[in-house]
This record gives C-alpha cells, sequence and structure tokens, in this order.
C-alpha cells in the first residue's frame, strides 16, 4: 500500500457542529454515564507571582494592635511587617 | 479528509496502540496525519518524544472543551486526523464521537473487555439517532494470539458478527514491536531497519500485521 492518490479517494462526511448539536451530544453521553469529567481547579485566589505569602499566628492582641496601626497608617498588615522587618534588620 | 477516532471507555485495551500504528501508517503512505493525544495518560505524547515519524502532527491536552474545534481545525486537504481518547465514560469522548468518520473500538477478547467497550457502541449508535446521521464505527480485537483463536475470541467474534457489528480483519496481535514503540518512538519500519533498536519479537510480522490492519481501516474510509 503506497502512494497518496489513494488517499485522495479518502472522504470526510460534512459535520455541521453547531451549539445545540454538541449540547445534544452531551445530553446523550450524560444519559449513558459519559460525563463531564474534566479536573476541577482548585478553589481560591492563586498566589501572586509578586508578593509572599506568610501565614503567622500571633496572640489575638498583638493581631489587632497590628492591624489597627496598618489601618492608621494607611498601609497594608504586610506592608507593616516589612517595616517592622526592616527595623529588626536594621 | 477523514477523522478516526479511537473509543472504548475501558483502558489498556490498545487504543494508544492502534493510533499509532494508522498514524504511521497512514504517514508512511504520504498522509499529512494529526494525532490528538486527549488521553491524560499521554501515551502518544511520550511516543512522539522519542521522534514521530515524518508526517505525522501530534497536538497534546486537547480537553472537553477544545476537542470540536481543534478537530475542525486540523481536518482539511490531504490531512487525517487521528483521535486517541482516555479510557473512561466522559463528555470528551461523546464529543469527539460526534466529529468521527470512522470509530474504532479497540477490544481484547476477553467477556470484561467486550462488556465495557459495548458501551462506546451503544454510544455511536444513540448519536447516530440524535444527529440524524450515521457514524460508521468497528471493532478491532486486540492483543489476539498469534498461534492459535482462543474460545473465547471465537465466541466474541461470533457474537459481534451476529449482532451486526463490523469487526476489523485482521485482528491485532500481541506483538513486543507494538509495545516497544512507545519506548523507541517512530515507526515499524525505523524499527526493522536499525539494528540498535532491540526488540523481543517479530518486527516484520507486526509491519506486516499493522498493514493489513490500516488496508482493512482505509477500505472502510473510502
Amino acid at each position: 500500500m503506497s502512494g497518496s492518490n489513494r488517499l485522495a479517494g479518502l472522504k470526510a462526511r460534512p459535520k455541521d457542529t453547531t451549539v445545540e448539536e454538541v449540547r445534544r451530544v452531551d445530553e446523550v453521553g450524560e444519559a449513558r454515564g459519559f460525563l463531564d469529567r474534566t479536573p476541577r481547579k482548585k478553589p481560591g485566589r492563586k498566589p501572586s507571582p509578586r508578593t509572599y505569602q506568610l501565614h503567622p499566628k500571633v496572640l489575638p492582641e498583638v493581631g489587632e494592635a497590628i492591624a489597627s496601626e496598618a489601618e492608621a497608617l494607611g498601609i497594608t498588615q504586610g506592608q507593616l511587617i516589612e517595616r517592622m522587618w526592616s527595623a529588626y534588620r536594621g | 479528509m477523514p477523522v478516526i477516532v479511537m473509543a472504548s471507555p475501558k483502558g489498556g485495551v490498545g487504543k494508544s496502540t492502534c493510533a499509532v500504528l494508522l498514524a504511521s501508517e497512514f504517514a508512511r503512505m504520504g498522509a499529512d496525519v494529526t494525532v490528538l493525544d486527549c488521553d491524560p495518560n499521554k501515551s502518544l505524547t511520550r511516543w512522539a518524544s522519542h521522534g514521530a515519524p515524518s508526517g505525522v502532527t501530534l497536538k497534546s491536552d486537547v480537553g472537553r472543551s477544545e476537542i470540536v474545534p481543534t478537530i475542525r481545525s486540523a481536518d482539511g486537504d490531504g490531512k487525517i486526523v487521528i483521535v486517541d481518547l482516555e479510557g473512561v465514560a466522559s463528555q470528551l469522548v461523546s464529543r469527539a464521537i460526534s466529529q468521527a468518520d470512522l470509530v474504532i473500538v479497540p477490544m481484547q477478547p476477553t467477556a470484561l473487555d467486550a462488556e465495557i467497550g459495548s458501551e462506546a457502541l451503544a454510544l455511536v449508535r444513540e448519536e447516530e439517532e440524535a444527529l440524524g446521521r450515521s457514524i460508521r464505527h468497528a471493532v478491532v480485537l486486540t492483543k489476539t494470539s498469534a498461534a492459535v483463536k482462543s474460545r473465547v475470541h471465537k465466541e466474541l467474534e461470533a457474537q459481534l458478527n451476529g449482532a451486526g457489528i463490523d469487526v476489523i480483519e485482521p485482528s491485532l496481535v500481541a506483538r513486543a514491536a507494538f509495545s516497544e514503540l512507545f519506548a523507541y518512538g517512530g515507526d515499524l519500519t525505523a524499527m526493522m531497519n536499525d539494528p540498535e533498536m532491540v526488540t523481543g519479537g517479530k518486527v516484520d510480522k507486526a509491519l506486516a500485521n499493522a498493514q493489513a490492519f490500516t488496508e482493512a481501516v482505509y477500505e472502510r474510509l473510502k
């Protein structure tokens, strides 16, 4: 078996694939157990590639004080921790 | 040009092997073959990573939402599209079947393969009814014995023929060269001509089997 001339004789049937047809195909498949098995994405916000996420647990009064201070300064808690780190290192 | 879909909700029946053999042989005949690897196990991607034969283009990671547009964009003059599906009952499978000119259901000659594979055949028939057009489909028995036709093999063939199901002859025999294609990449002709490639079986017999199988598929696409 050789030669592309033989392949020229191969035919494809026209398939008008409308949204309605795909929906019908999905319905037929689902009735027979052919379900949507696309893996679900992990829920929640994706981690930022620009920042680093800390997960510190502190005593309640310390946490409240840090939150209040950041709010009073008009910065995020992360920015306040950056300042604290800078002071600690400096 | 035609779209050939390998479908069975059961894994390990030989869908990827059929896809590789057909892609290689049709490419050798001069066709521009696009192979869509829709199997999360990525068997075809692994095969192509060792070197796909000339004329074969692989597209990986084709999911449920991309399958219809990807088949449509790959289809064209002088092109053959071969779709290797995952071995589960999913909407990806039902959507791919709707785009097929020929659905091939590989089946080992065992009662379990026949029972699970028949789900794919039933789905094709229901899709034909829903879409109001025929979708040609056929079973190929795989991993069969080269020496003797087992009792189960004969019974299954008789049942399929009795039910009016098209059974592709020849079956695909259990050959070491077929499984080793995934280790070496390329095609059986390259394997036969390269003394560096060591197989535990007879490559010439495997090649003859693959060519006869491709010829039988070709006859169904005319």
